[in-house]
């Protein structure tokens, strides 16, 4: 019989019902998803009651749980309209809601009994901040992002919460919470979704503006985007619950990628007790294919310093594009797949299955739904590709750039 | 409604107290708020200077309380515990503190201290104000409220609420907290030279904002960014009296604005009208607003930041145009779990632009193009052209055949 290692969960995010189901499929233990209103994504697509429901469905369906982001800092006025959602939460049967204010989670105590998580927005930094928010009914605690995970397990240790840790994804510069920026320079809201990114313009920063001195310009307040994947020992041996995501703005592709190397490599200390792996370097070169700013593990080993700031200007240039998302495979006949980006006939497509390696697909032909053979796919369209073996619904289609550029 | 005002150093609360006793201000009404450079965010008094401070007090008895803002991961936030434990606290009529760590630990271990709790980072419901009053009950001392909030909730926070309530009404608007420190590695050697354990200030600008000249400060806590326009409620103290505020706060710390003491002081005791002061504003270094406090509409921009045609209603909805080939076929994905359609069904089709287009299916094919008679959840099927839909064209279902009752009413957006 082989014992099996403790791992932490897999949290991943879900902007929406189809990557819900994509982050599910590649290996997210737990989604968190945000409803039409309450949460910090308002320009995401978010559910509607309906996609609610059946994302829940399909994620408790695969074994996955479902938390629910009502993490605004809401106004008087946004809690009049929280009862009714809450009832449809409880209804559905999710999992836990994310909040960071006092007064939603009094409401959401007093209208439910919805398991309650402190997000990261709420900024705990230390044991005693647990302490109060344990208070306060809460019983996990997303902890702020400048929280080391040595500190974080004395947090867990002696207050004997759940404790849940970014592992991946984009960082705030500022104390989540902590920032009003977009508030006074935008008119939007960043506690209401609303954040304008205004960390990551660059500035002109003038140090004595009598000596005249020339401005120094820097793109000083961009942090650049975190990776814990060489930190998994600790956070295991720390006995962390959650490991989370960022990333409800970003793409299927994101969203696959990510899901799918992280649970693979808890997989493996799941089955091996460690991550020597030869596959650990494969983990790492799938999370640069992805957008990304320069990687940091942030404060993740010890409080970010430095090196932790992104002093550049944001590029859209990748290694790899994505093609596009499977709809339906027909089996020896053929790929339906949504277009993202375009590939022409004879261009090696790679799919990228739930579990397991790449597939490399040297497409024969394209051809539009209605079977007319196409010179080159469009964005945006449906396109029929010949089958392959392997291929499955909501698998994602990438193709390496870089290739093109060789021909 | 109380004065509250700060004092860095043993000067400006030597000369803070000469203008009380001079102005024979009642020292009731009085607060001043003092820290030191380890627990408050902008200070630079040393814990030595704030011992001299506290020991100069004992002769002017000015209502002082001790500053305690600073946010603090916990191996630095021991520290600041094991330095509160070392202060003369008796010496304080209360405690500031914003993180909710701090507030437990005086909550546990000094429950005779009153607080004085900020929520200036949200905190802008009835809900959570009551709760935070509840959880401290009598050791609270007042809250001190968000910058966000308008004149209208400050009116019925201060009505409904049992505790104390302060407001900022002149000073520099923070924007942004950082335990990074963002603005020395841009000037590294010199500025260690020359400002050590000094805050360092810089104004920022930025091409992609409309607006110039950020104040920036960056020392042992992190870095600080302020808004361009200071805050300036000066011309409301009257009103904000009348509100039944607790307290009022003017933040002199910065721009050399300490010097404007005297002036506050008279228009707060209102032995000199508003028009009095008018220089304050005139001569201040940056440009100054009165914030949210006339009306806070930070959340009406929020419809724009996305199509809500593209969104799926939950009543008939069946699925989403993925594909259009003009004048052959339209692609639709089925979506619903509950609903399917079949032959002879009348849908209506609602385009990201909202038009509304209604058919009976009379053709529907699978995407090897076999003839089907029905379709559900998750299947793709391919319908004639219709002109004017185009891709994410959302789809419901109007009516049924085979049976007389029609298909439930359609919400359109």
């Amino acid at each position: 019989m082989t014992t099996k290692n403790w791992t932490p969960e897999l949290l991943s995010p879900a902007g929406s019902l189809e990557k819900l189901k994509v982050a599910v499929l590649y290996g997210a233990d737990a989604v968190y998803l945000g409803g039409q209103k309450f949460g910090l994504r308002q320009a995401s697509d978010n559910f509607t009651a309906h996609e609610l429901k059946e994302g829940v469905e399909f994620a408790h369906a695969h074994g996955s749980l479902v938390y629910v982001v009502l993490n605004s800092f809401l106004h008087d006025k946004d809690l009049e309209e929280l009862p009714e959602f809450l009832a449809l939460l409880s209804e559905l049967s999710v999992d836990a809601v994310i909040v960071s204010d006092l007064g939603v989670i009094t409401e959401i105590q007093k209208h439910s009994n919805l398991v309650v998580h402190l997000s990261t927005q709420a900024s705990c930094l230390n044991v005693e901040s647990a302490k109060l928010w344990k208070k306060m009914g809460v019983t996990r605690i997303v902890l702020g992002r400048e929280v080391t995970i040595a500190e974080a397990k004395k947090i867990k240790q002696e207050t004997g919460l759940e404790i849940e840790m970014f592992v991946h994804g984009s960082m705030c510069m500022a104390f989540s919470g902590n920032c009003v920026i977009s508030n006074y320079t935008q008119g939007r809201d960043s506690n209401r979704g609303g954040c304008a990114h205004s960390c990551r313009f660059e500035y002109s920063i003038d140090f004595d503006k009598e000596k005249n001195e020339e401005a120094k310009k820097a793109f000083f307040m961009s942090s650049k985007d975190l990776e814990g994947i060489r930190m998994l020992t600790e956070f295991i041996e720390a006995g962390i619950d959650s490991l989370k995501v960022e990333g409800r703005n970003k793409s299927h592709y994101y969203a696959g990628t990510v899901s799918k190397v992280y649970s693979q490599a808890l997989a493996y200390y799941k089955e091996h007790g460690n991550f020597l792996s030869d596959d650990l370097i494969r983990w790492e070169e799938e999370l640069r294919k992805i957008s990304h700013r320069d990687y940091t593990t942030g404060s993740l080993d010890h409080h970010a310093d430095e090196s932790s700031i992104y002093n550049q200007r944001e590029s859209d240039e990748n290694e790899y594009v994505v093609s596009g998302v499977i709809l339906e495979v027909k089996e020896n006949e053929h790929i339906l797949l949504e277009v993202r980006s375009a590939f022409h006939p004879g261009e090696t497509l790679e799919i990228m299955p739930f579990k397991g390696r790449v597939i490399p697909h040297t497409v024969a032909t394209v051809k539009t739904i209605a079977d007319v053979d196409v010179p080159k796919s469009k964005p945006g369209s449906v396109v029929k590709v010949p089958y392959v073996a392997g291929a499955e619904q909501f698998n994602i289609i990438r193709k390496r750039v870089m290739m093109e550029a060789q021909v | 409604m109380k004065f509250i005002t700060y004092a860095d150093n043993l000067a400006q609360l030597t000369a803070l107290n000469d203008l009380v006793v001079a102005k024979n201000f009642d020292k009731t009404n009085i607060e001043v708020i003092v820290g030191t450079s380890a627990l408050s965010r902008y200070s630079e008094t040393s814990l030595g200077d704030l011992e001299v401070m506290i020991a100069a007090n004992q002769k002017f008895q000015l209502p002082l309380v001790l500053e305690w803002d600073v946010l603090a991961q916990e191996t630095l936030f021991q520290k600041n515990a094991e330095l509160i434990a070392r202060l003369p606290l008796h010496e304080f009529k209360a405690i500031r503190v914003q993180d909710p760590g701090a507030l437990n630990l005086v909550k546990e271990k000094y429950s005779w201290l009153k607080v004085q709790l900020i929520l200036e980072n949200g905190n802008h419901n009835y809900a959570g104000l009551t709760r935070w009053s509840e959880f401290l009950g009598e050791q609270l001392d007042r809250l001190v409220l968000s910058n966000e909030l308008s004149r209208e909730h400050l009116r019925n926070y201060a009505t409904e609420l049992k505790s104390g309530l302060e407001v900022l009404v002149y000073g520099r608007i923070l924007l942004f907290y950082s335990p990074r420190l963002l603005l020395s590695p841009l000037k590294k050697e010199e500025i260690e030279k020359t400002l050590a354990n000094k805050n360092i200030e810089a104004f920022g600008t930025s091409e992609e904002s409309p607006h110039a000249g950020f104040p920036l400060i960056e020392n042992r806590h992190g870095t600080f960014m302020f808004n361009v326009k200071d805050l300036y409620l000066l011309d409301h103290l009257e009103e904000l009296k009348s509100l039944k505020l607790a307290a009022v706060r003017f933040d002199l710390r910065f721009d050399e604005s300490f010097k404007h003491l005297d002036k506050m002081m008279d228009l707060y005791m209102g032995t000199i009208a508003h028009e009095s002061v008018s220089d304050i504003r005139a001569n201040h270094a940056r440009p100054m607003i009165k914030g949210f406090y006339n009306i806070n509409k930070t959340d009406v921009l929020f419809t724009k930041l996305k199509n809500k045609r593209i969104q799926r209603l939950d009543d008939n909805y069946i699925g989403e145009i993925v594909d259009v080939e003009r004048d052959q076929q339209i692609a639709l994905v089925v979506k619903s779990k509950t609903l399917s359609i079949k032959l002879g069904d009348e849908i209506q089709l609602v385009t990201p632009e909202g038009k509304t287009k209604t058919i009976g299916l009379k053709s529907l094919l699978n995407t090897s193009k076999v003839a089907k008679t029905q379709a559900s959840t998750n299947e793709i099927v391919l319908i004639p052209f219709i002109s004017g839909v185009v891709a994410k064209t959302q789809v419901y279902l109007l009516s049924t055949s085979g049976s007389d009752e029609a298909g439930k009413s359609l919400k359109t957006p």
